[in-house]
Protein backbone atom coordinates (compact mmCIF):
# COMPACT_ATOMS: atom_id res chain seq x y z
CA UNK A 1 0.00 0.00 0.00
CA UNK A 2 1.21 3.77 -0.83
CA UNK A 3 1.33 4.77 2.73
CA UNK A 4 4.64 1.90 3.74
CA UNK A 5 5.93 2.77 0.64
CA UNK A 6 5.74 6.82 1.09
CA UNK A 7 7.10 7.43 4.52
CA UNK A 8 8.17 10.81 5.14
CA UNK A 9 11.36 12.76 5.24
CA UNK A 10 10.86 14.23 9.25
CA UNK A 11 13.09 15.27 10.47
CA UNK A 12 12.04 18.50 11.96
CA UNK A 13 9.75 16.41 14.10
CA UNK A 14 11.76 13.65 15.50
CA UNK A 15 14.73 16.24 16.05
CA UNK A 16 12.56 18.37 18.06
CA UNK A 17 14.46 20.57 20.86
CA UNK A 18 14.07 19.00 24.27
CA UNK A 19 11.67 21.43 25.97
CA UNK A 20 13.69 21.81 29.47
CA UNK A 21 11.66 20.78 32.27
CA UNK A 22 9.80 23.76 34.09
CA UNK A 23 11.33 25.11 37.34
CA UNK A 24 8.79 22.93 40.06
CA UNK A 25 9.19 25.59 42.31
CA UNK A 26 5.93 27.77 42.57
CA UNK A 27 5.03 26.97 38.72
CA UNK A 28 1.22 26.12 38.79
CA UNK A 29 1.72 22.53 37.39
CA UNK A 30 0.50 21.06 34.26
CA UNK A 31 -3.03 22.60 34.20
CA UNK A 32 -2.48 25.46 32.50
CA UNK A 33 -0.73 23.35 29.57
CA UNK A 34 -3.15 20.75 29.50
CA UNK A 35 -6.09 23.44 28.92
CA UNK A 36 -4.23 24.86 26.17
CA UNK A 37 -2.97 21.29 24.38
CA UNK A 38 -7.08 21.04 24.88
CA UNK A 39 -7.80 24.41 23.59
CA UNK A 40 -5.80 23.71 20.94
CA UNK A 41 -7.75 20.43 19.96
CA UNK A 42 -10.37 22.37 19.49
CA UNK A 43 -8.98 25.26 17.21
CA UNK A 44 -7.69 22.83 15.15
CA UNK A 45 -10.94 20.44 14.61
CA UNK A 46 -12.99 23.75 13.91
CA UNK A 47 -10.11 24.41 11.35
CA UNK A 48 -9.91 20.94 9.83
CA UNK A 49 -13.84 21.03 9.10
CA UNK A 50 -13.33 23.98 6.72
CA UNK A 51 -10.31 22.32 5.46
CA UNK A 52 -11.62 18.71 4.75
CA UNK A 53 -14.63 20.22 3.63
CA UNK A 54 -12.65 21.87 0.81
CA UNK A 55 -10.23 19.03 0.09
CA UNK A 56 -12.71 16.33 -0.32
CA UNK A 57 -14.67 18.85 -3.09
CA UNK A 58 -11.28 18.89 -4.59
CA UNK A 59 -11.03 14.93 -4.75
CA UNK A 60 -14.57 14.91 -6.02
CA UNK A 61 -17.14 12.21 -5.58
CA UNK A 62 -18.02 10.00 -3.91
CA UNK A 63 -15.36 11.31 -1.32
CA UNK A 64 -17.41 14.13 -0.79
CA UNK A 65 -20.76 12.76 -0.47
CA UNK A 66 -21.98 12.41 3.34
CA UNK A 67 -23.16 8.51 3.42
CA UNK A 68 -19.74 7.84 2.12
CA UNK A 69 -18.47 4.81 3.74
CA UNK A 70 -15.88 2.79 1.59
CA UNK A 71 -14.08 -0.40 3.93
CA UNK A 72 -10.84 0.75 5.56
CA UNK A 73 -8.45 -0.67 2.71
CA UNK A 74 -4.67 0.12 2.87
CA UNK A 75 -4.20 3.34 4.91
CA UNK A 76 -2.36 1.05 6.92
CA UNK A 77 0.35 3.01 8.55
CA UNK A 78 -2.01 5.48 9.63
CA UNK A 79 -2.01 6.09 13.20
CA UNK A 80 -5.73 4.51 14.51
CA UNK A 81 -7.55 6.55 16.91
CA UNK A 82 -9.84 3.54 17.77
CA UNK A 83 -9.76 1.78 21.15
CA UNK A 84 -11.37 -0.33 23.06
CA UNK A 85 -13.17 1.54 26.04
CA UNK A 86 -11.78 0.29 28.95
CA UNK A 87 -8.13 0.26 27.29
CA UNK A 88 -8.89 3.54 26.48
CA UNK A 89 -10.49 4.41 29.92
CA UNK A 90 -7.57 2.38 32.24
CA UNK A 91 -4.55 4.48 30.06
CA UNK A 92 -1.88 5.76 32.23
CA UNK A 93 -1.27 9.13 31.74
CA UNK A 94 2.42 8.89 30.48
CA UNK A 95 0.96 6.37 27.80
CA UNK A 96 -2.12 8.48 27.17
CA UNK A 97 0.36 11.56 26.21
CA UNK A 98 2.34 8.88 24.24
CA UNK A 99 0.01 7.85 21.96
CA UNK A 100 -1.18 11.86 21.36
CA UNK A 101 2.17 12.73 20.33
CA UNK A 102 3.10 9.67 18.06
CA UNK A 103 -0.45 9.86 16.36
CA UNK A 104 0.18 13.45 15.50
CA UNK A 105 3.69 13.27 14.59
CA UNK A 106 2.80 10.61 11.68
CA UNK A 107 -0.01 12.51 10.80
CA UNK A 108 1.53 15.77 10.30
CA UNK A 109 4.19 13.90 8.14
CA UNK A 110 1.64 12.53 5.92
CA UNK A 111 -0.07 15.93 5.77
CA UNK A 112 3.12 17.79 4.67
CA UNK A 113 3.01 14.90 1.75
CA UNK A 114 -0.84 15.62 1.28
CA UNK A 115 0.73 19.69 0.44
CA UNK A 116 3.45 18.66 -2.15
CA UNK A 117 0.86 17.38 -4.47
CA UNK A 118 -2.02 19.41 -3.77
CA UNK A 119 -3.04 21.23 -7.03
CA UNK A 120 -4.63 24.30 -6.23
CA UNK A 121 -2.49 27.25 -4.50
CA UNK A 122 -5.40 27.74 -2.00
CA UNK A 123 -5.71 24.14 -1.07
CA UNK A 124 -1.69 24.40 -0.62
CA UNK A 125 -2.06 27.53 1.93
CA UNK A 126 -4.76 26.09 3.77
CA UNK A 127 -2.92 22.66 4.27
CA UNK A 128 0.40 24.50 5.07
CA UNK A 129 -1.72 27.14 7.94
CA UNK A 130 -3.09 23.37 9.14
CA UNK A 131 0.16 22.31 9.07
CA UNK A 132 1.46 25.14 11.74
CA UNK A 133 -1.20 24.75 13.70
CA UNK A 134 -0.47 21.16 14.27
CA UNK A 135 3.21 21.45 14.88
CA UNK A 136 1.68 23.60 17.74
CA UNK A 137 -0.32 21.32 19.01
CA UNK A 138 2.79 18.85 18.88
CA UNK A 139 4.86 21.51 21.05
CA UNK A 140 2.13 21.75 23.09
CA UNK A 141 1.77 18.10 23.92
CA UNK A 142 5.63 18.02 24.31
CA UNK A 143 5.27 20.73 27.12
CA UNK A 144 2.84 18.90 28.74
CA UNK A 145 5.19 15.74 29.19
CA UNK A 146 8.20 17.63 29.71
CA UNK A 147 6.31 18.93 32.85
CA UNK A 148 5.00 16.00 33.91
CA UNK A 149 8.63 14.35 33.21
CA UNK A 150 7.82 11.95 30.85
CA UNK A 151 10.44 11.31 27.74
CA UNK A 152 9.08 12.53 24.38
CA UNK A 153 9.00 9.52 22.08
CA UNK A 154 12.00 8.82 20.43
CA UNK A 155 12.11 6.93 16.89
CA UNK A 156 14.07 3.29 16.89
CA UNK A 157 17.10 2.99 15.53
CA UNK A 158 16.50 2.66 11.66
CA UNK A 159 12.85 3.09 11.64
CA UNK A 160 13.45 7.10 10.79
CA UNK A 161 10.78 7.51 8.21
CA UNK A 162 12.68 8.78 5.22
CA UNK A 163 11.30 9.53 2.23
CA UNK A 164 11.18 6.76 -0.65
CA UNK A 165 9.28 7.94 -3.92
CA UNK A 166 7.08 4.48 -4.12
CA UNK A 167 5.60 2.83 -7.04
CA UNK A 168 2.96 4.66 -9.31
CA UNK A 169 -0.55 3.38 -8.28
CA UNK A 170 -3.92 4.50 -9.68
CA UNK A 171 -5.09 7.86 -8.57
CA UNK A 172 -8.30 6.64 -6.99
CA UNK A 173 -6.23 4.50 -4.60
CA UNK A 174 -4.46 7.82 -3.96
CA UNK A 175 -7.70 9.73 -3.35
CA UNK A 176 -8.75 6.86 -0.72
CA UNK A 177 -5.78 7.47 0.74
CA UNK A 178 -6.07 11.16 1.37
CA UNK A 179 -9.60 10.62 2.98
CA UNK A 180 -8.66 8.09 5.18
CA UNK A 181 -5.99 10.61 6.45
CA UNK A 182 -8.30 13.30 6.62
CA UNK A 183 -10.64 11.04 8.59
CA UNK A 184 -7.82 9.64 11.09
CA UNK A 185 -6.51 13.13 11.57
CA UNK A 186 -10.49 14.62 12.81
CA UNK A 187 -11.05 10.86 14.74
CA UNK A 188 -7.99 11.79 17.03
CA UNK A 189 -8.68 15.42 17.29
CA UNK A 190 -11.35 14.24 18.63
CA UNK A 191 -10.16 11.38 20.92
CA UNK A 192 -7.51 14.60 21.82
CA UNK A 193 -10.37 16.10 23.36
CA UNK A 194 -11.52 13.47 25.38
CA UNK A 195 -7.68 12.45 26.39
CA UNK A 196 -6.97 16.10 27.80
CA UNK A 197 -10.17 16.39 29.32
CA UNK A 198 -9.05 13.36 31.24
CA UNK A 199 -5.91 14.31 32.21
CA UNK A 200 -7.69 17.84 33.07
CA UNK A 201 -9.82 16.38 35.81
CA UNK A 202 -6.49 14.17 36.95
CA UNK A 203 -4.46 17.10 37.54
CA UNK A 204 -7.49 18.82 39.53
CA UNK A 205 -7.09 19.74 41.92
CA UNK A 206 -3.72 21.77 40.58
CA UNK A 207 -1.40 20.43 43.51
CA UNK A 208 1.88 20.78 43.62
CA UNK A 209 4.16 19.60 40.56
CA UNK A 210 5.96 17.57 43.06
CA UNK A 211 3.63 15.52 43.95
CA UNK A 212 1.91 14.68 40.66
CA UNK A 213 5.44 13.80 39.25
CA UNK A 214 5.46 11.37 42.76
CA UNK A 215 2.21 10.33 41.63
CA UNK A 216 2.89 9.61 38.23
CA UNK A 217 4.51 6.80 37.77
CA UNK A 218 2.02 5.25 40.11
CA UNK A 219 -1.03 4.98 37.58
CA UNK B 1 -104.71 -39.82 18.79
CA UNK B 2 -103.39 -36.98 20.01
CA UNK B 3 -101.02 -39.24 22.35
CA UNK B 4 -98.82 -40.58 19.55
CA UNK B 5 -98.73 -37.10 17.84
CA UNK B 6 -96.55 -34.95 20.51
CA UNK B 7 -94.61 -37.58 21.16
CA UNK B 8 -93.39 -38.79 17.49
CA UNK B 9 -93.29 -35.06 16.64
CA UNK B 10 -90.71 -34.13 19.70
CA UNK B 11 -88.52 -37.10 18.55
CA UNK B 12 -88.43 -35.71 14.63
CA UNK B 13 -87.65 -32.27 16.55
CA UNK B 14 -84.97 -34.16 18.49
CA UNK B 15 -83.58 -35.93 15.31
CA UNK B 16 -83.64 -33.14 12.97
CA UNK B 17 -82.32 -30.71 15.72
CA UNK B 18 -79.41 -33.07 16.13
CA UNK B 19 -78.56 -33.07 12.40
CA UNK B 20 -78.57 -29.49 12.45
CA UNK B 21 -76.13 -29.47 15.37
CA UNK B 22 -73.88 -31.87 14.16
CA UNK B 23 -73.98 -30.33 10.17
CA UNK B 24 -72.83 -27.12 11.78
CA UNK B 25 -70.84 -27.79 14.63
CA UNK B 26 -69.11 -30.85 12.70
CA UNK B 27 -65.34 -30.32 12.55
CA UNK B 28 -64.08 -27.85 9.81
CA UNK B 29 -61.03 -27.10 9.07
CA UNK B 30 -59.69 -23.79 10.48
CA UNK B 31 -61.13 -20.35 8.68
CA UNK B 32 -59.12 -19.69 6.08
CA UNK B 33 -57.10 -16.59 6.72
CA UNK B 34 -56.92 -13.63 4.14
CA UNK B 35 -55.82 -10.47 4.21
CA UNK B 36 -56.55 -7.73 1.00
CA UNK B 37 -55.34 -4.35 0.28
CA UNK B 38 -57.86 -1.38 1.50
CA UNK B 39 -59.57 0.09 -1.36
CA UNK B 40 -59.57 -3.03 -3.67
CA UNK B 41 -61.82 -5.41 -4.93
CA UNK B 42 -61.62 -9.36 -3.93
CA UNK B 43 -64.11 -12.23 -4.64
CA UNK B 44 -64.20 -14.68 -2.12
CA UNK B 45 -65.36 -18.51 -3.48
CA UNK B 46 -67.64 -20.09 -1.22
CA UNK B 47 -64.15 -23.60 -0.55
CA UNK B 48 -65.16 -25.79 -2.98
CA UNK B 49 -68.53 -25.65 -3.99
CA UNK B 50 -69.76 -25.34 -7.77
CA UNK B 51 -70.51 -21.49 -8.60
CA UNK B 52 -73.81 -22.38 -9.17
CA UNK B 53 -74.34 -24.30 -5.48
CA UNK B 54 -76.64 -22.38 -3.37
CA UNK B 55 -75.22 -20.63 -0.73
CA UNK B 56 -75.59 -17.98 1.93
CA UNK B 57 -73.01 -16.08 3.41
CA UNK B 58 -72.55 -14.12 6.91
CA UNK B 59 -70.46 -12.20 8.00
CA UNK B 60 -69.96 -12.72 12.28
CA UNK B 61 -73.45 -13.96 12.40
CA UNK B 62 -75.17 -10.89 10.25
CA UNK B 63 -76.42 -12.07 7.06
CA UNK B 64 -75.55 -10.49 3.86
CA UNK B 65 -77.95 -9.59 1.07
CA UNK B 66 -77.99 -11.79 -1.78
CA UNK B 67 -77.12 -8.67 -4.40
CA UNK B 68 -73.45 -9.05 -3.37
CA UNK B 69 -73.37 -12.73 -4.44
CA UNK B 70 -72.26 -13.87 -7.81
CA UNK B 71 -72.82 -17.23 -8.22
CA UNK B 72 -71.66 -18.71 -4.98
CA UNK B 73 -68.81 -16.28 -4.78
CA UNK B 74 -69.26 -13.16 -2.54
CA UNK B 75 -68.34 -10.05 -3.98
CA UNK B 76 -66.44 -7.25 -2.22
CA UNK B 77 -66.00 -4.08 -4.10
CA UNK B 78 -63.73 -1.31 -2.42
CA UNK B 79 -62.95 -2.99 0.58
CA UNK B 80 -62.92 -0.74 3.94
CA UNK B 81 -61.93 -1.80 7.24
CA UNK B 82 -65.45 -2.08 8.39
CA UNK B 83 -64.84 -5.11 6.06
CA UNK B 84 -62.47 -7.17 8.59
CA UNK B 85 -63.99 -10.31 10.04
CA UNK B 86 -65.27 -13.88 9.38
CA UNK B 87 -67.53 -14.45 6.42
CA UNK B 88 -68.96 -17.72 6.39
CA UNK B 89 -70.80 -19.17 3.82
CA UNK B 90 -73.38 -22.17 4.40
CA UNK B 91 -75.75 -24.54 1.76
CA UNK B 92 -78.37 -22.74 2.03
CA UNK B 93 -81.33 -25.73 2.98
CA UNK B 94 -78.92 -27.51 4.84
CA UNK B 95 -76.88 -25.04 6.94
CA UNK B 96 -74.14 -26.97 6.37
CA UNK B 97 -71.26 -24.96 6.94
CA UNK B 98 -69.18 -24.93 3.78
CA UNK B 99 -66.62 -22.75 3.80
CA UNK B 100 -64.95 -19.93 6.38
CA UNK B 101 -62.69 -16.87 5.59
CA UNK B 102 -61.01 -14.63 8.26
CA UNK B 103 -60.68 -11.37 6.13
CA UNK B 104 -58.09 -8.66 7.16
CA UNK B 105 -58.26 -5.37 5.56
CA UNK B 106 -54.88 -3.48 5.59
CA UNK B 107 -52.02 -2.11 3.42
CA UNK B 108 -48.55 -2.65 2.49
CA UNK B 109 -45.75 -0.93 4.62
CA UNK B 110 -44.29 2.44 3.31
CA UNK B 111 -41.15 3.00 4.01
CA UNK B 112 -40.39 2.64 7.80
CA UNK B 113 -38.91 5.40 9.87
CA UNK B 114 -35.74 5.15 11.33
CA UNK B 115 -33.39 6.44 14.01
CA UNK B 116 -30.66 6.11 16.17
CA UNK B 117 -29.34 8.01 19.33
CA UNK B 118 -26.42 7.54 22.18
CA UNK B 119 -27.99 9.07 25.30
CA UNK B 120 -25.49 6.52 27.37
CA UNK B 121 -22.12 7.39 25.28
CA UNK B 122 -19.72 5.68 25.72
CA UNK B 123 -21.34 2.77 26.35
CA UNK B 124 -23.94 2.20 23.34
CA UNK B 125 -26.76 3.87 21.59
CA UNK B 126 -30.32 2.53 20.69
CA UNK B 127 -32.25 2.56 17.01
CA UNK B 128 -35.96 3.37 16.97
CA UNK B 129 -38.41 2.86 13.90
CA UNK B 130 -41.97 3.67 13.12
CA UNK B 131 -44.56 3.30 10.42
CA UNK B 132 -45.18 6.91 9.10
CA UNK B 133 -49.14 5.50 8.35
CA UNK B 134 -50.88 2.55 9.82
CA UNK B 135 -51.02 -1.14 8.09
CA UNK B 136 -53.65 -2.27 10.02
CA UNK B 137 -52.52 -5.76 9.77
CA UNK B 138 -49.73 -7.16 11.77
CA UNK B 139 -45.93 -5.85 10.59
CA UNK B 140 -42.52 -7.76 11.04
CA UNK B 141 -39.33 -5.58 11.79
CA UNK B 142 -35.61 -7.08 11.47
CA UNK B 143 -33.32 -4.89 12.09
CA UNK B 144 -29.41 -5.24 10.98
CA UNK B 145 -26.46 -2.90 12.16
CA UNK B 146 -23.07 -3.13 10.51
CA UNK B 147 -20.37 -1.60 11.67
CA UNK B 148 -17.59 -1.97 8.27
CA UNK B 149 -18.37 -5.47 7.87
CA UNK B 150 -18.87 -6.61 10.98
CA UNK B 151 -22.29 -7.63 12.05
CA UNK B 152 -23.75 -6.23 15.30
CA UNK B 153 -26.32 -7.49 17.91
CA UNK B 154 -29.25 -5.06 18.18
CA UNK B 155 -30.70 -6.46 22.03
CA UNK B 156 -34.72 -5.82 21.86
CA UNK B 157 -35.58 -3.06 24.47
CA UNK B 158 -37.64 -5.29 27.17
CA UNK B 159 -40.41 -2.75 27.16
CA UNK B 160 -40.61 -0.86 23.85
CA UNK B 161 -40.89 -2.91 20.62
CA UNK B 162 -39.80 -0.61 18.04
CA UNK B 163 -36.50 -0.18 19.69
CA UNK B 164 -33.22 -2.11 20.12
CA UNK B 165 -29.90 -1.54 21.78
CA UNK B 166 -26.23 -1.60 20.53
CA UNK B 167 -23.35 -1.64 22.48
CA UNK B 168 -19.77 -0.06 21.27
CA UNK B 169 -17.09 -2.26 20.77
CA UNK B 170 -14.83 0.39 19.92
CA UNK B 171 -14.69 4.42 20.47
CA UNK B 172 -13.35 6.76 18.17
CA UNK B 173 -13.82 4.86 15.16
CA UNK B 174 -13.60 5.90 12.21
CA UNK B 175 -15.13 3.49 10.50
CA UNK B 176 -19.24 4.77 10.31
CA UNK B 177 -22.01 2.37 11.33
CA UNK B 178 -24.81 1.57 8.86
CA UNK B 179 -28.25 0.36 10.25
CA UNK B 180 -31.05 -0.64 8.06
CA UNK B 181 -34.31 -2.18 8.52
CA UNK B 182 -37.10 -4.22 6.62
CA UNK B 183 -40.38 -4.64 7.49
CA UNK B 184 -43.01 -7.03 5.68
CA UNK B 185 -46.64 -7.80 6.30
CA UNK B 186 -48.81 -10.45 4.19
CA UNK B 187 -49.83 -7.60 1.13
CA UNK B 188 -45.76 -6.11 0.82
CA UNK B 189 -42.63 -5.27 2.37
CA UNK B 190 -40.14 -2.49 2.45
CA UNK B 191 -37.09 -0.72 3.60
CA UNK B 192 -34.58 1.65 4.65
CA UNK B 193 -30.99 2.22 5.78
CA UNK B 194 -29.20 5.16 7.97
CA UNK B 195 -25.18 5.45 8.10
CA UNK B 196 -23.26 7.45 10.87
CA UNK B 197 -20.51 8.42 12.20
CA UNK B 198 -19.87 7.63 16.03
CA UNK B 199 -19.82 10.90 17.47
CA UNK B 200 -22.83 12.68 15.08
CA UNK B 201 -25.96 10.69 16.85
CA UNK B 202 -24.59 11.28 20.27
CA UNK B 203 -27.52 13.22 22.24
CA UNK B 204 -27.83 13.18 25.98
CA UNK B 205 -31.37 12.56 27.88
CA UNK B 206 -32.03 16.76 29.71
CA UNK B 207 -30.79 17.67 32.59
CA UNK B 208 -32.79 16.45 36.04
CA UNK B 209 -34.12 17.38 39.36
CA UNK B 210 -34.26 21.44 38.04
CA UNK B 211 -34.89 23.55 40.36
CA UNK B 212 -35.16 27.41 40.77
CA UNK B 213 -34.87 29.23 43.80
CA UNK B 214 -35.11 33.16 44.77
CA UNK B 215 -32.61 34.49 46.75
CA UNK B 216 -33.21 35.91 50.16
CA UNK B 217 -32.77 39.79 49.95
CA UNK B 218 -31.98 40.44 46.07
CA UNK B 219 -35.14 40.91 44.32
CA UNK B 220 -33.63 40.26 40.77
CA UNK B 221 -32.02 37.02 41.56
CA UNK B 222 -33.16 33.62 41.12
CA UNK B 223 -30.71 30.32 41.92
CA UNK B 224 -30.78 27.38 39.54
CA UNK B 225 -29.59 24.15 40.13
CA UNK B 226 -29.78 20.79 38.28
CA UNK B 227 -28.50 17.43 38.09
CA UNK B 228 -26.94 15.80 34.76
CA UNK B 229 -29.10 13.27 33.54
CA UNK B 230 -28.91 9.57 35.25
CA UNK B 231 -28.49 7.82 31.86
CA UNK B 232 -25.45 9.34 30.78
CA UNK B 233 -23.21 6.88 32.25
CA UNK B 234 -19.31 8.83 32.85
CA UNK B 235 -19.91 12.59 33.33
CA UNK B 236 -16.22 12.53 35.03
CA UNK B 237 -14.59 11.58 31.38
CA UNK B 238 -17.25 12.92 28.53
CA UNK B 239 -18.44 15.84 30.59
CA UNK B 240 -21.34 17.67 29.88
CA UNK B 241 -22.00 21.45 29.21
CA UNK B 242 -25.27 23.62 29.78
CA UNK B 243 -27.60 25.35 28.33
CA UNK B 244 -29.63 27.50 30.55
CA UNK B 245 -32.72 29.83 28.84
CA UNK B 246 -35.11 31.54 31.32
CA UNK B 247 -38.14 34.51 30.58
CA UNK B 248 -40.76 36.22 32.64
CA UNK B 249 -43.98 34.54 31.68
CA UNK B 250 -45.63 37.37 30.49
CA UNK B 251 -42.86 37.68 27.70
CA UNK B 252 -41.85 35.40 24.78
CA UNK B 253 -38.07 36.18 24.78
CA UNK B 254 -35.89 33.82 25.93
CA UNK B 255 -32.57 34.94 27.99
CA UNK B 256 -30.13 31.97 27.03
CA UNK B 257 -27.15 31.47 29.20
CA UNK B 258 -24.63 28.77 28.24
CA UNK B 259 -22.24 26.80 30.92
CA UNK B 260 -18.89 25.02 30.46
CA UNK B 261 -19.18 23.24 34.03
CA UNK B 262 -21.38 22.99 36.81
CA UNK B 263 -24.60 22.06 37.61
CA UNK B 264 -25.56 25.28 39.40
CA UNK B 265 -26.58 29.39 38.09
CA UNK B 266 -27.44 32.40 39.56
CA UNK B 267 -29.75 34.51 37.34
CA UNK B 268 -29.12 38.08 38.55
CA UNK B 269 -30.86 40.48 36.06
CA UNK B 270 -34.79 38.70 36.62
CA UNK B 271 -37.56 41.64 36.81
CA UNK B 272 -38.13 42.14 40.14
CA UNK B 273 -41.45 40.03 41.23
CA UNK B 274 -42.18 38.42 38.14
CA UNK B 275 -42.85 34.77 37.54
CA UNK B 276 -40.25 32.92 35.77
CA UNK B 277 -40.37 30.00 33.63
CA UNK B 278 -36.68 28.42 33.80
CA UNK B 279 -35.55 25.12 31.14
CA UNK B 280 -32.01 23.40 31.24
CA UNK B 281 -30.46 21.59 28.20
CA UNK B 282 -27.02 19.28 28.17
CA UNK B 283 -24.66 18.70 25.86
CA UNK B 284 -21.80 16.31 25.44
CA UNK B 285 -18.35 19.03 25.64
CA UNK B 286 -16.96 18.48 22.02
CA UNK B 287 -19.65 16.00 20.24
CA UNK B 288 -22.85 15.43 19.10
CA UNK B 289 -26.16 17.65 19.35
CA UNK B 290 -28.41 19.32 22.46
CA UNK B 291 -30.81 17.58 24.54
CA UNK B 292 -34.17 18.56 24.28
CA UNK B 293 -35.31 20.98 26.78
CA UNK B 294 -35.47 19.62 30.83
CA UNK B 295 -39.04 20.19 32.57
CA UNK B 296 -39.67 23.39 33.47
CA UNK B 297 -38.99 25.07 36.15
CA UNK B 298 -41.01 28.69 38.01
CA UNK B 299 -39.77 30.60 40.14
CA UNK B 300 -40.41 34.37 41.38
CA UNK B 301 -37.32 36.57 42.84
CA UNK B 302 -37.94 37.44 46.54
CA UNK B 303 -39.81 40.24 47.24
CA UNK B 304 -40.18 42.77 50.28
CA UNK B 305 -43.89 44.13 48.94
CA UNK B 306 -46.81 42.51 50.05
CA UNK B 307 -49.41 40.71 47.97
CA UNK B 308 -52.70 42.08 49.32
CA UNK B 309 -53.08 45.66 49.37
CA UNK B 310 -56.34 45.56 48.95
CA UNK B 311 -57.14 43.17 52.66
CA UNK B 312 -55.22 45.63 54.07
CA UNK B 313 -57.37 48.74 52.90
CA UNK B 314 -60.28 46.47 53.93
CA UNK B 315 -59.43 45.88 57.46
CA UNK B 316 -58.37 49.99 57.57
CA UNK B 317 -61.49 50.76 57.47
CA UNK B 318 -63.30 47.85 59.62
CA UNK B 319 -60.69 47.36 62.50
CA UNK B 320 -58.81 49.93 64.93
CA UNK B 321 -55.55 48.81 63.24
CA UNK B 322 -52.86 51.30 63.71
CA UNK B 323 -51.46 50.12 59.75
CA UNK B 324 -51.94 52.90 57.50
CA UNK B 325 -54.64 51.67 54.96
CA UNK B 326 -54.47 52.69 51.34
CA UNK B 327 -51.25 55.00 51.44
CA UNK B 328 -48.70 53.37 49.09
CA UNK B 329 -45.93 51.05 50.99
CA UNK B 330 -43.51 52.79 52.61
CA UNK B 331 -39.98 51.78 52.78
CA UNK B 332 -39.30 52.29 56.15
CA UNK B 333 -40.82 49.83 58.91
CA UNK B 334 -44.03 50.31 60.32
CA UNK B 335 -44.53 48.81 63.98
CA UNK B 336 -47.93 46.93 64.03
CA UNK B 337 -48.31 47.22 68.34
CA UNK B 338 -50.30 43.70 68.09
CA UNK B 339 -46.94 42.11 66.78
CA UNK B 340 -45.38 43.79 69.91
CA UNK B 341 -47.90 42.38 72.00
CA UNK B 342 -47.87 38.44 71.08
CA UNK B 343 -43.99 38.99 72.60
CA UNK B 344 -42.33 37.43 69.80
CA UNK B 345 -44.11 34.26 68.89
CA UNK B 346 -43.91 32.87 65.47
CA UNK B 347 -47.24 33.40 64.66
CA UNK B 348 -49.35 36.52 62.92
CA UNK B 349 -52.12 37.24 65.11
CA UNK B 350 -52.72 40.30 62.68
CA UNK B 351 -53.20 38.36 59.41
CA UNK B 352 -56.13 40.86 58.80
CA UNK B 353 -54.19 44.06 59.47
CA UNK B 354 -51.29 42.94 57.73
CA UNK B 355 -48.48 45.24 58.33
CA UNK B 356 -46.32 46.59 55.59
CA UNK B 357 -43.04 45.54 56.54
CA UNK B 358 -43.86 42.21 57.23
CA UNK B 359 -40.64 40.46 55.46
CA UNK B 360 -38.55 42.73 57.36
CA UNK B 361 -40.35 41.71 60.55
CA UNK B 362 -40.30 38.09 59.64
CA UNK B 363 -36.45 38.35 59.31
CA UNK B 364 -36.49 39.96 62.48
CA UNK B 365 -38.36 37.32 63.93
CA UNK B 366 -37.70 34.47 61.86
CA UNK B 367 -41.40 33.81 61.34
CA UNK B 368 -40.89 31.10 58.75
CA UNK B 369 -44.30 30.16 59.46
CA UNK B 370 -45.55 33.96 58.38
CA UNK B 371 -48.33 33.90 56.12
CA UNK B 372 -49.57 36.36 53.89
Amino acid sequence: DSWGMLACLCTVLWHLPAVPALNRTGDPGPGPSIQKTYDLTRYLEHQLRSLAGTYLNYLGPPFNEPDFNPPRLGAETLPRATVDLEVWRSLNDRLRLTQNYEAYSHLLCYLRGLNRQAATAELRRSLAHFCTSLQGLLGSIAGVMAALGYPLPQPLPGTEPTWTPGPAHSDFLQKMDDFWLLKELQTWLWRSAKDFNRLKKKMQPPAAAVTLHLGAHGF
Amino acid sequence: MAAPVPWACCAVLAAATAVVYTQRHSPQEAPHVQYERLGSDVTLPCGTANWDAAVTWRVNGTDLAPDLLNGSQLVLRGLELGHSGLYACFHRDSWHLRHQVLLHVGLPPREPVLSCRSNTYPKGFYCSWHLPTPTYIPNIFNVTVLHGSKIMVCEKDPALKNRCHIRYMHLFSTIKYKVSISVSNALGHNATAITFDEFTIVKPDPPENVVARPVPSNPRRLEVTWQTPSTWPDPESFPLKFFLRYRPLILDQWQHVELSDGTAHTITDAYAGKEYIIQVAAKDNEIGTWSDWSVAAHATPWTEEPRHLTTEAQAAETTTSTTSSLAPPPTTKICDPGELGSGGGPSAPFLVSVPITLALAAAAATASSLTI
